[in-house]
Formats: structure tokens, C-alpha cells, sequence
């Protein structure tokens, strides 16, 4: 090999490890973008396509609540606190919801999971705001934390077998929470 | 020149010993590094559990110094599990992350993508070494150079650098093994896959479409945990839907089994309106006896049933007493 092919040689592998650290940046960028881009509403979590964590609980009306004596229903929790400004803003939503599932045979039943509130205070705000479904204890913060709660107001839907189908991070807007629960049925 | 000899000798005679003390306070300094510490407090447990998981609203607050609602319900949590004595910090710490995500480690777990975290610095801090000492090496052999040795052969090139490769990935990797969070069995979910609740839901996902695999993980349940409700309810149930094709008298051996089955369930937990629905049920159609039929049909109707079973004895509740003549 003559000393002018040699340098060539050099210079083609130089380029080509030039090329090579280019693609692995991007590869690695392109990756990081990706992940970046996947917190949404309906938030990833290790329960989804998972048996429903226990919940047994009591509810405000002293009543006691057990999540698996309900398996054969859609369960839907709301975990709300009754000063989170979302969750005010969701509530006429949530109260309509309600309301046309109650018409349907095959209807989910709603819970309200209180975080971090007063009995008292939950009382009012539904007293004031209407809706007549079932609010249960958290006094401990057990259900959330087992839901993986870190923030209210959120919303699970637990399938007639006891999976966890859905999670929506945030407030829910009118029709959307009954459009993805129509999705699950239809899967179902 | 003898002295340099006498130099070289007492150098070379002395290496293996400063080998042997380098490795030996590596040794210790592992061993001591990673001893168990023995039993702790359990104040000092859930401490040592909440530095370890950070607050999840927060900014790289771990949970044992917030005071962010979730961070205080997590403590909780850890609390509950460490006064309970059944699991250990790892599993406890496996629990919280099967429930938020690895998110909320702070310190990076041993495998997946986290895992890098560790490898990457320590493989590339042996490469860089093993990059200067070959610089080096080569910097000698320039042409002309005091000491200048022979050209290397191509495979004594090739085979150090895939030995340098190999010290570099096999650090890494040593590295991330004993620094990075290794959870149990490292799943989702700490062990949630070989619980009853993931074998009952799996034989309600199956129900009547395939009875007899159905059937056979309800009796699991039942050898894990022989007075599991819903299990000893919808073996039951399933027995009996099963039994409606065979000659009366199998019949009848499977009716009276359900009926011990459900009699059983609800003794156990009066509340459970499944059970008392079925009962009714199977009164009605393999019984014959419309009156206690439609007692116990009221009593499931009054006890909120899951939607599935309202709809199923809704309608029969109906037929049932026109039989009784209501």
C-alpha cells in the first residue's frame, strides 16, 4: 500500500466514525424527543391490564365499601378533594355522567375517592354542587397511593372483571369520560 | 548498571505484594460497603425506604423530607407495610414503583435503560484509559524513537481491544449490579401476578366461554385461600350452569353442592349479594321452589348487586313471582 492510498484510508475510516458518533446523537435524541412526548392525559401506568388494587373502605354514610364485591359492574373511582379547582370545574361533567349511566342496564357504578378532606367538607361540596353517588374514606391516603395517585383530580375505570382499563389524569370534560368508557365496553 | 539491576529486581520481587494489598482493600472496602447492618428500627426503616423514593409533585424532594400530600400518604403506605413485618425494603419500595413508575426512584434502578446511568461512566472511563495507554504505547514505537519496539502483529491489536471491550462492558455492568435498585424479581408490580386477585380476574375474564379452565383457577384460589368468597360463589355457579346437560340425578348431586357452596359464602360474608343471587337462581330452576326463589331473589335485588347479575335476576324475578302467584 502506497503512503498517498494509506492516508485515504485513514481518512475514509475517520469519516466513517464521524458518521457512526452522528447516528448514534440522533438515534439517542430521537429517543429522548420520543419519551418527552408521551405524557398525555390518559396517563401510562404499571396497574393498566392489571387486577384492580384492593380497595375496602367505608364511605361517608358509614357504609362499607369492598372494590371486588363489585366485579361485574364498571367501577369508575374519581379521586377528587372538594378545594382542587379542577375538580370543581369537572364536577357538573361528572354529575351528568352519572346521571345517563344510571339509565343504561349495563351502567358503571361511580365513587368518589376523597383525598386529603374533611367528611364535613365533602358533604357541603356535594350538598352545594349536587350529585348522589357513593364518596369514600381515604383517611390514610391507602387507595391512592395503591393507585398511584400523586395529584386530584384523577380517574380509573375498573372493568366488570376487575382489570384496570383506564386512567385520566386531570379534570374530565363533558361526553369525554363516557366516550372512552363506551370504547372499553366495546372491547369488552 | 548493577545498581539499576538490583533496582528492577527488588521492584519486580515487590509487585505481587502491592497486588495483594491493592486487591485486599478492595476487597474489604466491597465487603464492608455491602455487609448487612442488621436490624434497624422501624423508624429507621421507613427513613431509610422514604431517601429512596422521591416525592412524586415535587422537584428531586425525596418523601421522607415533603410534605406534599401524596409524599405524606406514601409514608403511610411504607409505614403500614414496615409495622406489618411481611415485607422487606425492597419489596416495599417494589410496591410504591408498581404503583407510580420508576419515576420515583432516586436511585437509578440495576436493569433496563436506568441501568445505563452506571455502566455508561465506568465503561467510558475504562475505554479512555485503555485509548491513553494505547496512545502511549504507539507514541514508543514511532520510528526513530528511543526504545522503539517491533511492529505489533494485526491479532494481538484486534485481541486487545476486544479485551479492553470486554473489561469495559463487564465494569459496567459489575458497577450497575451493585449500585443501581434491584426490586424483587424486578416486575411491575412486586409479585401482583401469583396473587389471588390476578387468578380470580383471570377466571371471570374466561366465565362461561371456557367453564372448565375457569373452574380449575377458582379451585387455585381455593387452595391458596380456602374461604375466598367470590371463589367458592362462582365455582359454584359455574358447576351448576355445567351440570344443566347432564341426567337429573348429577343434576341434583351438583344443586345441592351449589346450594351448600352458596350457603357457605354467605355465612361467610352475609353482604355478598352474588352469592345470594345465585341461590335464588338455582332454587328457582333446578329446585323447583318458587317461594324461596323469590325471597331470596328480593334479598339479592336489596344487597346492589354488580350489574351483571341485576340483569339476570331482574327479569327472572319477575317470572318467578307470576309462579308464586303475586
Amino acid at each position: 500500500m502506497t503512503s498517498t492510498e494509506g492516508s485515504a484510508t485513514r481518512v475514509t475510516r475517520r469519516r466513517l466514525g464521524a458518521v457512526g458518533a452522528a447516528l448514534v446523537f440522533v438515534a439517542l435524541a430521537v429517543w429522548v424527543l420520543a419519551s418527552a412526548g408521551r405524557d398525555d392525559a390518559t396517563a401510562r401506568s404499571p396497574l393498566l391490564g392489571q387486577p384492580a388494587p384492593a380497595v375496602v373502605t367505608t364511605t361517608t354514610d358509614s357504609a362499607s365499601f369492598d372494590l371486588a364485591r363489585r366485579k361485574g359492574s364498571w367501577v369508575v373511582l374519581n379521586f377528587f378533594n372538594s378545594t382542587c379547582v379542577p375538580c370543581i370545574a369537572e364536577h357538573p361533567a361528572l354529575v351528568s355522567f352519572v346521571g345517563r349511566e344510571a339509565l343504561r342496564a349495563d351502567g358503571a357504578e361511580f365513587y368518589s375517592v376523597i383525598n386529603d378532606d374533611s367528611d364535613t367538607a365533602v358533604e357541603d361540596f356535594f350538598a352545594r354542587r349536587g350529585g348522589d353517588w357513593p364518596r369514600l374514606r381515604d383517611d390514610d391516603g391507602a387507595i391512592a397511593v395503591a393507585f398511584g395517585v400523586a395529584k386530584v383530580p384523577e380517574t380509573w375505570v375498573i372493568d366488570p372483571n376487575g382489570f384496570v382499563r383506564l386512567r385520566i389524569l386531570g379534570a374530565v370534560n363533558e361526553g369525554d369520560l363516557e366516550s372512552r368508557l363506551d370504547v372499553l365496553r366495546g372491547e369488552q | 548498571m548493577n545498581r539499576g539491576n538490583a533496582g528492577r529486581r527488588r521492584t519486580l520481587s515487590s509487585w505481587p505484594a502491592w497486588t495483594l494489598v491493592i486487591v485486599a482493600a478492595f476487597l474489604l472496602v466491597v465487603v464492608g460497603g455491602s455487609r448487612d447492618r442488621g436490624p434497624l428500627s422501624q423508624q429507621e426503616r421507613i427513613e431509610q425506604i422514604g431517601r429512596r423514593i422521591a416525592c412524586p409533585t415535587c422537584a428531586g424532594e425525596s418523601i421522607s423530607v415533603s410534605r406534599a400530600t401524596a409524599a405524606l400518604s406514601i409514608r403511610s403506605e411504607i409505614a403500614r407495610q414496615v409495622i406489618d413485618g411481611q415485607r422487606s425494603d425492597d419489596e416495599i419500595v417494589g410496591y410504591i414503583v408498581s404503583r407510580f413508575g420508576g419515576e420515583v426512584l432516586l436511585v437509578p434502578r440495576a436493569s433496563g435503560v436506568d441501568a445505563l446511568v452506571w455502566a455508561l461512566p465506568v465503561a467510558v472511563a475504562v475505554l479512555l484509559v485503555a485509548g491513553l495507554a494505547f496512545a502511549f504505547v504507539r507514541w514508543r514505537r514511532q520510528p526513530g524513537a528511543p526504545g522503539a519496539a517491533p511492529r505489533v502483529p494485526r491479532w494481538v491489536t484486534v485481541s486487545v481491544v476486544g479485551a479492553v471491550v470486554v473489561v469495559a462492558s463487564a465494569s459496567g455492568w459489575w458497577v450497575a449490579r451493585e449500585s443501581g435498585q434491584r426490586l424483587p424479581g424486578q416486575t411491575l408490580s412486586g409479585g401482583i401476578a401469583d396473587s389471588t386477585a390476578t387468578l380470580l380476574s383471570q377466571a371471570r375474564a374466561l366465565g362461561a366461554g371456557d367453564v372448565t379452565a375457569a373452574i380449575e383457577l377458582y379451585g387455585r384460589v381455593l387452595e391458596i385461600d380456602p374461604d375466598n368468597v367470590e371463589a367458592i360463589t362462582y365455582r359454584a355457579w359455574l358447576v351448576s350452569l355445567s351440570a344443566r346437560n347432564f341426567e337429573r340425578a348429577l343434576r341434583m348431586q351438583a344443586y345441592q353442592a351449589a346450594v351448600a357452596a352458596f350457603g357457605r359464602a354467605i355465612e361467610l360474608d352475609p353482604t355478598y349479594a352474588d352469592a345470594i343471587c345465585f341461590l335464588g337462581i338455582i332454587v328457582y330452576r333446578d329446585g323447583d321452589d318458587a317461594p324461596s326463589a323469590l325471597e331470596f331473589l328480593d334479598r339479592c335485588l336489596a344487597s346492589a348487586p354488580p350489574a351483571e347479575v341485576r340483569t339476570l335476576v331482574t327479569s327472572l324475578r319477575d317470572e318467578v313471582a307470576a309462579a308464586v302467584g303475586e
